[in-house]
């Protein structure tokens, strides 16, 4: 890892300030999810501040924005911090940071650059039955277990372009995806703009949590791309590698955060709450409740920090990335529902924030491959190492 | 309504998830298509297969060998019904199938927009059919006397878990009544049954939509209510002052179960100058002058049902609203947490059985490459792990039922602590093998799951019910 700390301190206090003052505003109602139709102005000022990506280079997050293209240059711990702070107070937002700098990221790498790049874009990695498997991912016309079934057929001008892209994370407002399907025998990685005739994007509706980012399925119906459209240069293999990667990476780092935060608000509530005839800290369960939770929290921070010290574009990275998203979200769920758990009947109100923080991290658990999936690839990718 | 003998295939062909991918373009279904065709098992060794498992192998038994074979073809659900008293076997076949036709088609609805959200129908419809009344036997209620008499509260256990299958909110919502009556039932005091119990039960019967709610808890004594260290030091301030012909009660109550809708409240107070010791349950009606209800909470889940806030400003209540005697309030608030646990304990199972039940039908219904969901090892696995878990759960319920007439409290705080553990646990599974369906609205199981949650809190955090185990079992079982 090249930043070095005061670099790194610098950015992460950034993302503290932002999520102290721009994302707490939207909480000051009385509806659990925040002011959603503030998120819009907060996310203008995560761009103004560079705090998020883009694959504009005019925009002041191109390089070191989470997941910026300067990856290379300041390591994933910068991003990966900066997730977490940011998940401390919204996991929702900081997941419309990630699946920004997520998209940003894979443009950036690419071997061939759109000419005039949108500000806002989300990645379209999973397929109808989730996502790739160890052979699939090799060969993604495989049943290994299941073949990709979204493809795109060259044309004379271009590509046309036919799936179902489901459960698309995206910030509000982004302009087009980075769509991952099959050419031929191999992978390939389009950016498609969102008004293309087409492209359609349907709600997927009403979910548990992270409901500040929007959820949808792209359906792509005959879309008919230019050949520029396309990013790669043959094979979107790497490109979907490093895609994996930083995903489950930044959702590991924002389950840490979400917990974190958690584990400090039950602190904070046992230290002021009175309960059995003293303070509600001076009771050993809830000392016991806390510090499992605090230790649980902290593994789930080592395990996205282990990660994000592996080297870019290795299978190495790959590998501890799904563990740390595996284990890593397991440990953040449990520290984050035992910090509920302090908070007796409160914690499941609205009030204090708890809930959402617990419905937020189940989501998270349950997003980009299940366990039985994960331990499978874990396994696998084990065996190719 | 007649229960029927439907076993839980039916819902094979009544879908109880919808399908939220978007349709395939054609190009991309007939790839579906040539996928789900292409490969067929090896029908030599299905067959083989088919022969070893035990339906075939037993065969090659003699008479009496096969006797002893069990190869029914039932499911967990007619087997464990099957080793019921016949009375809370009729109440769990009618108790699914009224779930099913009136509680599962508004349980999405009631749990998005719970301000919108009419309970009367189904009060009155639960009502007429017995649920509301089966607290108590016939002729006083609806419940049978002689499984009655076996398992004082298994017949609501065995209903609880049927109705929060399909929703924790409407559940609570119905359940939460027996609650409310409990402590006049347990009281033991004739008089307060026969002035409050049996005229309320001959309305129900003839399908009132009316409940009752049960307060202790306050807004600074939460589990010190629930627990005897606690109480002794708990900070109360619902207090009843003795008046010409009654008591005047001052005081607040929160998170109060259904307290927003009900007509009367089994309300608990502390005699003026005194403590918890002289807590007494008094009947407060909502059309009392001073009664009030305040706040609603925003509840994760169980949302159909409210958690009310009840404030008292002078709320004049006469000595015949006083149940059995006073200053028995602790005693009695502490036994009917006894005799509400196993239900607690039930309406958890529920939830992480309906979770089950969901994903399960998922796992059928959705392939991944070739084959189904379902017929891959790891996620045979994972369901089989969490039908064991909940058969393990119902059998501590039913085992804390079955007490001989009366509930105690340390095999109802296991019930309660294991149940919604496991239910939780279980609804996670669910969740985590739907993947990013699991969390999806639409598809239930992201509400049972949160339904769940609320388990592991009220009646007693499960910290707060495994010291209540400790408590009871000090004597006999830890310090002897």
């Amino acid at each position: 890892m090249s930043t070095n700390t005061f670099e790194m301190n610098s950015f992460i206090d950034t993302a503290h300030a932002f999520a102290a003052k721009s994302v707490a505003s939207i909480f000051d109602g009385e509806h659990a999810d925040g002011k959603l139709d503030k998120i819009d102005d907060v996310l203008s000022t995560a761009f103004s501040i560079g705090l998020a990506a883009s694959p504009d280079p005019n925009q002041p997050g191109y390089d070191y924005g989470i997941w910026g293209a300067s990856l290379s240059e300041t390591g994933l711990a910068p991003s990966a911090l900066m997730l977490s702070s940011v998940a401390e107070v919204c996991g929702g937002m900081a997941l419309n940071l990630h699946v920004q700098g997520l998209a940003s990221q894979i443009i950036a790498l690419a071997s061939r650059k759109p000419a005039s790049p949108p500000t806002r874009v989300a990645p379209a990695i999973q397929e109808e039955f989730g996502l790739p498997g160890w052979g699939t991912l090799n060969i993604p016309s495989l049943d290994a277990p299941a073949r990709v079934i979204s493809q795109a057929q060259k044309t004379k001008k271009g590509y046309v372009i036919d799936g179902v892209k489901p459960f698309m994370y995206a910030m509000p407002g982004a302009e087009a995806a980075v769509v991952f399907c099959r050419v031929d025998d191999n992978w390939g990685c389009f950016l498609i703009p969102l008004n293309l005739t087409g492209t359609q994007c349907s709600d997927v509706g009403v979910r548990s949590g992270l409901r500040a980012s929007y959820l949808t399925h792209l359906t792509l119906k005959d879309v008919t791309v230019p050949a520029e459209a396309r990013l790669d240069d043959g094979d979107a293999l790497p490109l979907l590698m490093r895609a994996l990667s930083l995903n489950w990476l930044g959702l590991a780092a924002i389950g840490a955060g979400i917990a974190r935060g958690a584990v400090r608000a039950a602190r904070k509530y046992a230290s002021e709450r009175y309960q059995g005839g003293t303070m509600l800290e001076n009771h050993p369960v809830i000392r016991m409740l806390i510090a499992g939770a605090e230790s649980n929290m902290e593994g789930a921070s080592a395990l996205v920090a282990r990660a994000a010290d592996i080297g870019l574009g290795t299978p190495e990275l790959m590998r501890a990335s799904a563990i740390a998203r595996l284990t890593g979200m397991q440990l953040a769920t449990e520290a984050t529902t035992d910090s509920l758990q302090v908070f007796g009947g409160y914690g499941y109100m609205e009030d204090y924030g708890m809930e959402k923080r617990l419905r937020d991290v189940t989501v998270l658990k349950s997003m980009a491959g299940t366990p039985q999936y994960l331990k499978q690839f874990i396994f696998e990718s084990g065996e190719a190492r | 309504m007649k229960p029927t003998d439907q076993t839980d295939i039916e819902r094979q062909a009544t879908p109880i998830i919808p399908d939220i991918i978007p349709d395939q373009t054609a190009r991309t279904a007939k790839i579906r298509t040539d996928i789900h065709t292409a490969t067929e098992a090896d029908p030599t060794l299905k067959k083989r297969i088919a022969e070893l498992a035990m339906p075939g192998a037993s065969r090659n038994l003699n008479f009496f060998g096969k006797l002893l074979v069990d190869c029914a073809e039932k499911t967990i659900w007619e087997r464990d019904t099957a080793t019921l008293p016949l009375g809370c076997r009729y109440w769990r076949r009618k108790a699914r199938d009224f779930a099913r036709q009136y509680i599962r088609p508004d349980a999405l609805a009631a749990d998005l927009d719970p301000n919108n959200y009419d309970p009367k129908p189904i009060l009155s419809a639960a009502a007429k059919a017995g649920f509301q009344t089966a607290m108590m036997p016939f002729p006083i209620g609806t419940a049978e006397p002689f499984a009655y008499l076996r398992a004082a509260v298994m017949q609501p256990a065995v209903i609880a878990e049927e109705f929060a299958t399909e929703c924790g909110g409407i559940g609570l919502l119905l359940l939460a009544h027996h609650l409310g009556c409990a402590p006049i039932m347990l009281s033991g005091h004739i008089p307060s049954m026969l002035r409050h119990l049996l005229p309320l039960y001959m309305r129900l019967k003839k399908g009132a939509a009316e409940t009752m709610a049960f307060a202790i808890t306050e807004p600074g004594a939460g589990s010190d209510v629930e627990e005897t260290e606690g109480g002794a030091q708990a900070h109360l301030i619902t207090t009843a002052k003795p008046a010409q012909g009654g008591y005047i009660i001052n005081g607040r109550k929160c998170f109060i179960s259904g307290g927003g809708f009900a007509q009367k409240v089994t309300l608990y107070a502390k005699l003026e100058g005194e403590g918890i010791e002289s807590w007494t349950c008094f009947i407060v009606d909502k059309d009392m002058p001073g009664f009030s209800v305040g706040r609603l909470e925003h509840k994760m889940g169980q949302r159909a049902s409210d958690a009310a806030e009840l404030i008292l400003e002078d709320v004049f209540v006469p000595k015949e609203n006083v149940v059995g005697k006073l200053r028995s309030g602790w005693a009695n608030n502490r036994n009917v947490l006894n005799y509400s646990r196993p239900c607690v304990g039930a309406m958890a199972l529920g939830h992480g059985r309906g979770a089950f039940e969901r994903a399960l039908e998922f796992c059928r219904r959705t392939y991944l490459g070739p084959k189904r969901l379902i017929d891959y090892q790891d996620v045979q696995y994972t369901l089989s792990d969490m039908a064991m878990s909940l058969w393990s759960a119902r059998a501590m319920i039913w085992h804390s039922c079955a007490q001989l007439l009366r509930c105690n409290q340390s095999s109802s705080a296991t019930a309660k602590v294991i149940a919604s553990d496991i239910a939780v646990k279980v609804c996670n599974q669910a969740i985590e093998l739907m993947g990013d369906h699991g969390y999806v609205h639409a598809n239930s199981v992201e509400r049972l799951w949160r339904d769940s949650r609320l388990t592991q809190i009220y009646e007693g955090t499960n910290q707060i019910n495994r010291l209540s185990l400790i408590e009871h079992l000090w004597e006999t079982e830890f310090d002897k």
